[in-house]
């Protein structure tokens, strides 16, 4: 009896799952397969794909946008949220918001869920630069402009004004260049250094590296002993610090790729018996609360501001856009730079 | 090998810093370095350990715990939630710290407990009862704070991790006595006797009068507040709580240190200070791959080939 009921139950589980599947199925199916699948699809759809531009934007009073985080454990990537919820609500936007939680393979998918709720444009954060250029590239099949937010993708695969919009953010490399600069000056251009990566392959961890190594290279007696990614979050970043430390005891200066690094690197330091800001001197990137009050406590040296209050000028860029202007390949945010001259007058408005 | 060598070269490049010759204070020096890069490999290594053991008795029982992971998340979200609360405002600071401390991990063992009954009364196996809290208890530790990241300062609460009685980290004295327990309650008790026996043959335990679902419920409640108390040590030792990394992969380190220290996963047998010593390999490895700049991918193909290599000499051994 009981079996019979199982059978029937997961037989009707299935095929509800099959119907709530296929408009889901539809767009996907499309870019994959040959020209007779693009030619079922209504007209515009089959044309987006090879089109030399991204896909249009109606003119509308209000849209239904997606925004694709790549993840939200750090105060950074909270303010940028934040903001892009808080700019949508001001304008009657619908958002249709997803947190990919660090994984790549979550953010392709949360792509193809917002493809298939057919929004009208995708803001997306890409958590690396070739996998999620692939998702971009699905997003323009199905007709769906998307416009990258502080972090880009890579162009041999998805190119700017061609499979998407543009790309808003700050420009990496010259805030390692920033980062290097004023470690120059506070060490009196000599420093053994290690360096704390971001993300292997995401664009920030590739252009800070790139704009401080370069930078430094002027120095001679400036060296990286160690270079190690830290994936861009507090625990990590810690335990390859502490790791590092012990193995270049020598180490005079560390430059982290962004604030939560840091502050893991200075606990690192305090744990080692060493003192953060005086022992080794530490350099970062974004301008977190915590990093602000961390120069106010003389732990931190410096950190370079990466913006991430997104929402106007993101929204702004969609309507634009939708009013038929073209952009350049990049948008970029501009940056501030927070020592221990301004962090107290800074602090109250950081995120 | 690998970790003799960066043994070896910590070794030389201590001897080779002209400062520590000059100031004629070698030995000092030395002995500081030393107690440190044992101080950092301790540390890092605490929660693994605390885990494994919980592990190696949920493995003893022919058993296995994915959930261990995701109960650290939780575990680690609620701690800050209490101390940063309406709880610290009404009853004070010590109240919400003894509070912080408790409740995640008794939480904790509820995630356990849920596990055990679902090994034991729903009969689903355990690496599909534990697989449902792999995967729904990280959205739960991150559901009680939309998946964001709580900084805090709390000295208190994070003289867990941070303490340095004697000069030793708090939670390598928390490693030790969870070994020891563990040691004691294998060794020594009735309930440790009933673990392998059920391992070894379940039925036969049974018929024998064995407690069989009372012992493996407890197993996987033991298994869940040791995972509780890492996640507790984790988000102290950062300063912030992050739901979606604290405890990630947790479960493989933790079944790693276990097979590689000699626990076979069929059950029946328990090898606690294998697991501490299978939980040191792998940190040494992957802290030595770091230190002599190995890239990240590198390391972890590398450290997979040494597990590979340790699970099979310990089979050698035992046929």
């Amino acid at each position: 009896m009981t079996k019979k009921f199982f059978l029937v139950f997961s037989v009707v589980a299935i095929l509800a799952m099959l119907a709530a599947c296929a408009p889901t199925a539809a767009p996907t199916q499309q870019q994959g397969s040959g020209e007779t699948q693009a030619q079922a699809q209504p007209a515009a759809a089959g044309n987006c794909k090879d089109s030399p531009t991204p896909p249009p934007l109606a003119k509308k009073d209000t849209y239904k946008v997606g925004f694709s985080q790549v993840e939200t454990n750090n105060p950074w990537r909270i303010a940028q949220t934040e903001s892009m919820k808080a700019e949508a609500a001001k304008r009657g936007w619908e958002l249709v918001y997803t947190d990919a939680g660090g994984s790549e393979a979550k953010q392709i998918a949360d792509i193809e869920s917002m493809i298939a709720q057919k929004v009208d444009l995708i803001f997306m954060a890409p958590r690396s630069e070739k996998p999620l250029a692939e998702a971009a590239l699905k997003a323009k099949a199905a007709c769906i402009p998307v416009i990258m937010l502080d972090r880009d993708v890579d162009h041999s695969i998805a190119a700017p004004g061609k499979d998407y919009v543009t790309m808003i953010g700050s420009d990496f490399v010259k805030e390692g260049e920033m980062a290097a600069e004023w470690l120059a000056k506070a060490t009196n251009n000599k420093a053994i250094i290690i360096e704390l990566e971001g993300t292997v392959g995401s664009s920030p961890a590739i252009d800070r590296k790139k704009g401080f190594d370069e930078a430094i290279k002027k120095y001679p007696d400036m060296k990286i002993v160690a270079s190690q990614t830290g994936d861009f979050a507090r625990d990590k970043g810690r335990q390859v610090a502490e790791t590092l430390l012990q193995a270049h005891p020598d180490a005079t200066a560390i430059y982290a790729h962004n604030d939560e690094m840091a502050m893991g690197a200075i606990a690192a330091l305090e744990a080692a018996g060493k003192v953060p800001g005086k022992d080794v001197i530490i350099v970062s990137i974004d301008g977190t609360k915590d990093a602000a009050q961390a120069i106010i406590d003389g732990k931190l040296g410096a950190t370079v501001e990466c913006n991430p209050k997104f929402g106007p000028k993101a929204f702004d860029t969609a309507i634009a856009y939708a009013n038929g202007e073209t952009f350049p390949a990049k948008i970029v945010n501009p940056d501030r730079f927070f020592d221990s001259t301004n962090a107290a007058a800074y602090l109250p408005e950081a995120y | 090998m690998l970790v003799v060598f960066n043994i070896i070269r910590i070794h030389n490049l201590i001897s080779n810093t002209p400062t520590f010759i000059e100031r004629g204070t070698v030995n000092v020096e030395y002995a500081r370095a030393l107690q440190q890069a044992l101080s950092v490999n301790l540390t890092q290594v605490a929660t693994i350990v605390i885990v494994g053991v919980g592990m190696t008795l949920v493995v003893a029982t022919g058993g296995i715990d994915l959930s261990v992971g995701a109960v650290m998340a939780i575990a680690g979200q609620i701690a800050p939630l209490i101390f940063l609360g309406p709880i610290a405002d009404r009853f004070g600071m010590g109240v919400a710290n003894f509070l912080a401390l408790t409740v995640p991990i008794a939480v904790a063992a509820g995630f356990g407990l849920m596990n055990g009954l679902m090994v034991t009364k729903l009969r689903f196996q355990p690496i599909i009862a534990t697989l449902v809290v792999f995967i729904g208890g990280r959205g739960i530790a991150q559901v009680l704070t939309n998946g964001y990241l709580q900084p805090f300062k709390n000295p208190s609460f994070q003289y867990i991790a941070l303490g340095r009685p004697l000069g030793i980290p708090t939670q390598v004295y928390i490693m030790f006595a969870v070994v020891l327990l563990a040691l004691f309650l294998v060794r020594r008790t009735a309930f440790g006797r009933y673990v392998l026996a059920i391992g070894g043959n379940e039925r036969a335990a049974r018929l024998a009068g064995v407690p069989v679902g009372r012992v493996k419920t407890l197993v996987y409640v033991i298994s869940g507040a040791l995972a509780g108390i890492a996640g507790l040590i984790v988000v102290a030792i950062n300063a912030a709580s992050d739901a979606n990394l604290n405890g990630m992969n947790m479960e493989l380190d933790a079944i790693a240190a276990t097979a590689v220290g000699g626990t076979p996963l069929t059950g029946g047998h328990a090898n606690i200070v294998g697991t501490l010593l299978g939980a040191l390999l792998i940190q040494l490895v992957r802290y030595s791959l770091i230190s002599i700049g190995v890239p990240y991918e590198f390391a972890l193909v590398v450290n997979a080939f040494i597990i590979l290599l340790a699970v099979y000499f310990q089979r050698q051994r035992a046929a």
